[in-house]
């Protein structure tokens, strides 16, 4: 049935559908609308769950991890300095590959603070060894939350559901909202093969020295990159039951005739295919990496296999090296045949509107000899001129 | 090579195969370090041992136990002085274990229930050996070597077996019943000719020729000449003799007052009896009274207890004092002259009397009775004899330079005088008999030293009174009553808790509780090891040997 | 075989690689035998988990989670959550040091206080950073000297007071909080059930001396912290909703320094020093602060007072 709801109150009820047991929550902006919702649902009695209202993020990370490790399909949403205070238990809970999911409501991290969206926490983790899957709008915030679960419970690995702060968790947006018995019928009940059991008592988070490090590591990197394979089943047996097409690693929009794409991730996607139609012009590919982690290394070579030149814009940088994503895209282009040349642009940082009129801009700098990565959106009149300088 | 699982997770308890004992540089090991109390005993008891027996419940194992080394429990744990209970650590610690009434109510348990020694059958063709003497040193040296499956004959000048247990323990120490019931199952194991004295009757050679060995425990019969300044009272009593007729008669010549004179068991009792008789009664001794601490060679050879008994029924005793002058009125005594002495150690070690002029004072008595110890009767052996009239014999009973021939009891020379010292002497002698029938070399007994008191942590026991058996009140002690009356089952099994269970583990489970790798293993077995040490795994942290109550695990260094 | 047939619960096996003596090591051991099997534990990063995990092996027989230093509180929050989900009458004990307690893992510790889960944290109190190498934690007490609080020519050791983690639990009115010693394990064990029976979250505070740590010989561990317990700095309570409902009677108090001569960690205080002796009467101040306090001077010998506490009677009938 198709409603209008706020981004936020449609993950809330996503989640619920998938029957976790425990969820922990630390109040963050932009993610305190989901717990809030959650929490009166359960307050509601719509949904039976321990909802476990932690002291930090860091025992939010903590209190889902243990109840996994207890048995317990759970759940917890966070975002920026939330993101950070638990990176510990995150890069923890990947290695102990325990299956959890965490809506990361993107927003910016300090300083200078700054509660609005970009992806800068989110893209600061990427190495903890979770899988990331970053929604485009408010329907795939909802079906890969749901999507998500199976991932992470088949893959033994967690997964976090990034969806841009305001943009999307504050937005109303009509979408469809399965059916209990549709989310019953995709995602089994939890099981977790090394659950904590006084009748089979194993020990979870031991101590591996140099001998055996660099195994439990490969191991742990060959899951995630087989991982892909799981999520692509999820999209398509969610797809089969929901009736809605979802795109597993890479959502793709435009001609194969197209020789320029603009590739970026989250709710920025929707803004460039507006501008598209807005502004018209040569076919241009647009791109949203929905799969960040795994890097969808083959996808992303056969998505952008015949174009000449593609734009990667995206919502963090990483000082000193330029934009996360597009480092990434090159080097996974590299070796392919006929590569195209890859721009890069920032923009959006803390909660930059992205207007439609990024769109004649990033086609003009494709014809500009630009090596390294500039906030497109910059404004020079608020420019130090010194900095230049340096 | 182990195969790495996801999320490096671990079976449980895996750890095992890894074994920390390498770390090791010591290692604990269970030692059986003799109890004092077991060390103090001249029977050779193990007191610490059968009194953990009668804590666990094991009274028939307790009392075979104590069999093992002392035929006659009843008899010692009522008149021996249990040196044991002033070696007893938990006197350190607030009061000795009553030893001899634990000893006590195990004869008398036995007799009750009409338990037999626990002996091994003769072998065919077993030896005889010829014991001289039915006291105690005689009948212990015949019963051990019963044990050790040799026949024993034994001969006495006397009707009945006991020696001076019959002849000279009045009755209020010792019942005579309690006497011929644990005589009665002794005499069972050996031969007995009575009436039969050596050189009277049976010559030594005759003994020598007739039996695989002798052992001659003839005690000491003869009282020592006793004068002062060479007077001698006309009327002179020596104690012994006055002692045996109270025993066999419950009579003496009629005394109204009078000193007696020395410090041992056989003084006491005469005063004892005396006074039971009316008289008034003063005990004049050089010594002082026996007390931890006190060496043996200046305090008085009778039992603290008996002491006590003595002058509650009204003996007065003048320690550290001596006779300096004999008051008699033609060759009758009617007083004596006392004086202050001091025993004091000479350099060589020996102890002189000193005493001090201008403390004499006097003492208005009619009769002065010598109690200063007896010699050996010599018919029959006299060539045996060394030269102060004793047999001078090693530590294992062998009189040096005659094969065959041993002695013991109160008859050697450094005899303790006591009934625990003779059957130990007798348990001694057997023991080297056995050696010397089967022709194999005798060593001398070890006598490895006992545990320290600091050897013991005391965190783990707690304070307790010691048990105290009633007594008749003094004046109810007439006649033969027996005076104490021993504690009952259930005082003993309170007492034997309270053993501090001295160098021998009591399985208390400590070392088991306190090993923080699980490497003491507690064995399923009710008796024998209680705990096994897993090398495996033991580190040698040392906290199971520190931390054992007893004193019963030590560390040991690794060799490389 | 024998290692199979002990009667007392195993939840913690050797070939853990403890050192020698280690106190740590020993109250885990009893915990766990108190605890029984029915059990998850979450364990906080430090020598009991370096120590028990050496991959490929575990010495734990019990369900087993480490995750990171500060969380095990609210690991074992989740665990006890998910439990409580599921219907499943499983207990849930959190382990942690004295850094995972007092310092670094505090903020869960609290937060799982507050929140009432049905959780025994236990905290093995060996009084500084050991897996690291003995650097002050706010445990360290005063004047000791560790890696970081090194006593010399300007320092006498550690500035501060050791925190006074009890009261601050107390503070959260938690149905039971309780210090325990392993020189006591009747004591502990009796603690440990009693934590366990009550429901919501309860807190026991273990001495456990460090041979390394606190520089004594491996087989004095016990004997040390005896004398914690005997002194007055290490006093042995009870707490239910934050009030005192018991306290280990000292029958006999011991100076302070009789603590506090065996171990090297004070040593400087031993050395002649004139500033010693000033942190030696302030060490005897805070026993004597604490006997006050509690009221742990007995009146008369007790069976359950610091010296009837840990008799032991033939044939093991210690309670177990």
């Amino acid at each position: 049935m198709r409603q209008a709801l706020e981004g936020s109150q449609a993950i809330a009820r996503a989640v619920a559908l998938c029957r976790p047991q425990v969820v922990a929550a630390y109040p963050i902006t932009p993610q305190t609308h989901i717990v809030e919702n959650i929490a009166k649902l359960v307050a509601d009695a719509q949904f039976q769950c321990e909802f476990v209202s932690v002291e930090s993020e860091f025992s939010a990370a903590s209190v889902v991890l243990g109840a996994a490790c207890a048995g317990s399909r759970a759940y917890t949403a966070s975002a920026s300095q939330g993101i950070m205070l638990m990176s510990e238990v995150l890069y923890n809970i990947a290695g102990l590959r325990v299956p959890l999911v965490l809506t990361c409501a993107n927003r910016a991290v300090s300083a200078p603070i700054n509660i609005w969206n970009d992806q800068q926490d989110s893209m600061a983790v990427r190495d903890a060894g979770w899988l990331q899957l970053y929604c485009a709008d408010n329907q795939e915030a909802v079906d890969t939350t749901i999507q998500a679960f199976r991932i992470a419970e088949r893959c033994e690995l967690p997964v976090m559901v990034c969806v841009d702060g305001f943009t999307l968790t504050h937005t109303l947006e009509p979408l469809e909202l399965p059916s209990q018995e549709a989310v019953d019928a995709f995602l089994p009940p939890y099981a977790f093969s090394r659950a904590l059991d006084p009748r089979a008592p194993l020990s979870l988070g031991t101590l591996v020295g140099p001998d055996y490090f660099t195994e439990s590591r490969y191991l742990h990197h060959q899951a995630v990159l087989a991982a892909e394979n799981e999520i692509i089943a999820a999209a398509r047996d969610w797809s089969s039951i929901s009736g809605r097409t979802s795109a597993p690693l890479i959502r793709i929009d435009g001609s194969d005739e197209a020789t320029v794409g603009i590739l970026t991730l989250g709710s920025v996607f929707g803004t460039l295919l507006d501008a598209r139609d807005h502004y018209g012009g040569a076919p241009v590919k647009i791109l949203h990496l929905r799969a960040f982690r795994p890097f969808p290394v083959e996808a992303l070579r056969a998505a952008t296999k015949g174009l000449s030149d593609l734009i990667v814009l995206e919502r963090a940088i990483s000082p000193g090296a330029d934009g996360i994503v597009a480092a990434e895209v090159r080097s996974a282009l590299m070796d392919a045949d006929a590569p195209p040349r890859v721009h890069n642009f920032a923009a959006g940082l803390g909660g930059r509107d992205v207007p439609l009129t990024i769109y004649p801009r990033l086609l003009e700098a494709i014809g500009k000899p630009q090596p390294r990565m500039i906030p497109i959106d910059l404004d020079r009149d608020q420019w130090p001129a010194a900095a230049d300088a340096q | 090579m182990p195969i790495m699982t996801p999320g490096a997770f671990a079976y449980p308890g895996t750890s095992l195969a890894f074994k920390t004992g390498g770390w090791r540089t010591a290692r604990p090991v269970h030692r059986w370090v003799p109890a004092p109390c077991h060390a103090g005993c001249p029977a050779g008891e193990d007191p610490c041992g059968y009194v953990g027996l009668v804590a666990e419940g094991n009274i028939k194992g307790a009392w075979e136990r104590l069999v093992a080394s002392n035929p006659l429990p009843a008899v010692t744990g009522r008149v021996c002085d249990h040196p044991c209970e002033s070696a007893c650590h938990r006197g350190s610690y607030d009061s000795p274990i009553a030893i001899h009434n634990v000893e006590r109510w195990l004869g008398d348990e036995a007799a009750r229930e009409a338990w037999e020694y626990p002996l091994p059958p003769l072998p065919a063709g077993a030896k005889t050996v010829a014991v001289v003497g039915a006291g105690p040193g005689g009948l212990s040296c015949a019963y051990h070597l019963r044990r050790l499956g040799i026949k024993a004959t034994v001969i006495d000048r006397l009707p009945l077996a006991g020696g001076t247990l019959r002849t000279a323990l009045p009755g209020y120490r010792l019942p005579r019943e309690v006497l011929d019931r644990e005589l009665e199952r002794l005499m069972a194991t050996v031969s007995f000719l009575p009436h039969t004295s050596l050189g009277r009757d049976v010559a030594l050679e005759e003994l020598l020729h007739d039996y695989a060995a002798v052992f001659l425990a003839p005690g000491r019969q003869q009282p020592h000449a006793w004068d002062v300044d060479g007077r001698v009272p006309r009327d002179l009593h020596a104690a012994l003799p006055l002692l045996e007729e109270w025993v066999a008669f419950g009579k003496v010549p009629e005394i109204h007052s009078a000193v007696v004179v020395g410090g041992g068991n056989s003084a006491i009792d005469m005063a004892r009896v005396l006074a039971r008789t009316g008289a008034k009664v003063h005990l004049v001794t050089h010594d002082v009274r026996p007390a931890p601490g006190v060496p043996r060679a200046v305090a008085m050879k009778a039992a603290p207890r008996d002491i006590q008994q003595a002058e509650e029924e009204g003996v007065v005793l003048h320690l550290e004092h001596a006779i300096h002058h004999l008051i008699l009125r033609g060759e009758k005594v009617v007083g004596v002259e006392l004086v202050r002495v001091k025993k004091l150690a000479r350099d060589d070690g020996h102890y002189e009397i000193v005493p001090f002029e201008g403390t004499e004072t006097v003492l208005h008595v009619d009769q002065v009775i010598p109690a200063v110890g007896q010699k050996v009767a010599p018919e029959g052996m006299e060539s045996l004899l060394a030269a102060r009239g004793f047999f001078a014999v090693d530590d294992a009973g062998r009189i040096p330079g005659h094969d065959g021939l041993f002695a013991g009891g109160d008859a050697r020379v450094g005899a303790w005088g006591t009934v625990s010292g003779a059957v130990g002497d007798g348990r001694r002698a057997a023991l080297a008999i056995e050696a010397y029938l089967s022709g194999q070399p005798h060593g001398l007994e070890r006598h490895p030293e006992p545990i320290q008191f600091s050897g013991l942590n005391l965190n783990y026991f707690e304070h307790a009174p010691r048990g105290e058996e009633v007594l008749l009140p003094p004046d109810g002690r007439v006649g033969t009553a027996e005076i104490a009356a021993g504690l009952s089952g259930q005082e003993v099994a309170l007492e034997v808790a309270r053993c501090l269970s001295c160098g021998t583990c009591m399985a208390c489970d400590n070392c088991w509780t306190v090993c923080p790798d699980q490497a003491v293993l507690k064995m399923q077995s009710p008796a024998g090891m209680r705990y096994l040490t897993d090398y495996d795994y033991c580190k040698g942290c040392g906290l199971c040997a520190h931390e054992c109550p007893v004193g019963f695990i030590a560390m040991v260094e690794e060799s490389s | 075989m024998l290692r199979t047939q002990q009667p007392r619960f195993q939840g913690l096996d050797p070939g853990h690689r403890a050192c020698q003596g280690c106190g740590q090591a020993l109250a885990a051991r009893l915990t766990l035998e108190a605890a029984g099997p029915d059990i998850l534990l979450a364990n906080a990063t430090g020598c009991l988990e370096v120590f028990t995990t050496a991959w490929p092996e575990s010495a734990w027989r019990v369900p087993y989670l480490h995750s990171v230093f500060a969380n095990a509180a609210a690991v074992a929050a989740g665990m006890e959550a998910a439990l409580k989900a599921q219907g499943k009458d499983v207990k849930v004990i959190a382990l942690a040091g004295d850094g995972g307690t007092f310092d670094i893992g505090f903020q869960a510790l609290s937060g799982m206080l507050e929140r009432g889960h049905d959780v025994l944290f236990v905290c093995y109190d060996n009084e500084a950073y050991m897996n690291t190498g003995v650097q002050r934690s706010g445990s360290t007490p005063h004047a000791a000297s560790t890696t970081t609080s090194p006593a010399g020519v300007a320092r006498m050791g550690k500035r501060h007071l050791k925190k006074d983690i009890l009261a601050i639990i107390a503070a959260h009115h938690i149905p039971y909080a309780a210090t325990a010693s392993v020189a006591y394990p009747a004591d502990l064990r009796k603690k440990v059930r009693r934590a366990l029976q009550v429901a919501g979250p309860s807190f026991l505070q273990v001495h456990s001396p460090c041979p390394l740590g606190w520089g004594h010989g491996s087989e004095l561990s016990i004997e040390i912290a005896r004398l914690a317990v005997q002194t007055g700095l290490f006093p042995l309570i009870e707490l239910e909703r934050g009030a005192l409902v018991g306290a280990m009677p000292i029958r006999q108090i011991h100076p302070v320094t009789d603590y506090l001569k065996p171990q090297s960690r004070f040593r400087h205080l031993f050395a002649g020093d004139p500033r010693a002796r000033e942190e030696l009467a302030h060490l005897q101040a805070l026993a004597d602060h604490n006997i006050e306090a509690y009221g742990l001077r007995g009146e008369m010998p007790d069976g359950l007072d610091s010296e009837g506490a840990d008799t032991v009677r033939r044939g093991g009938l210690r309670s177990a």
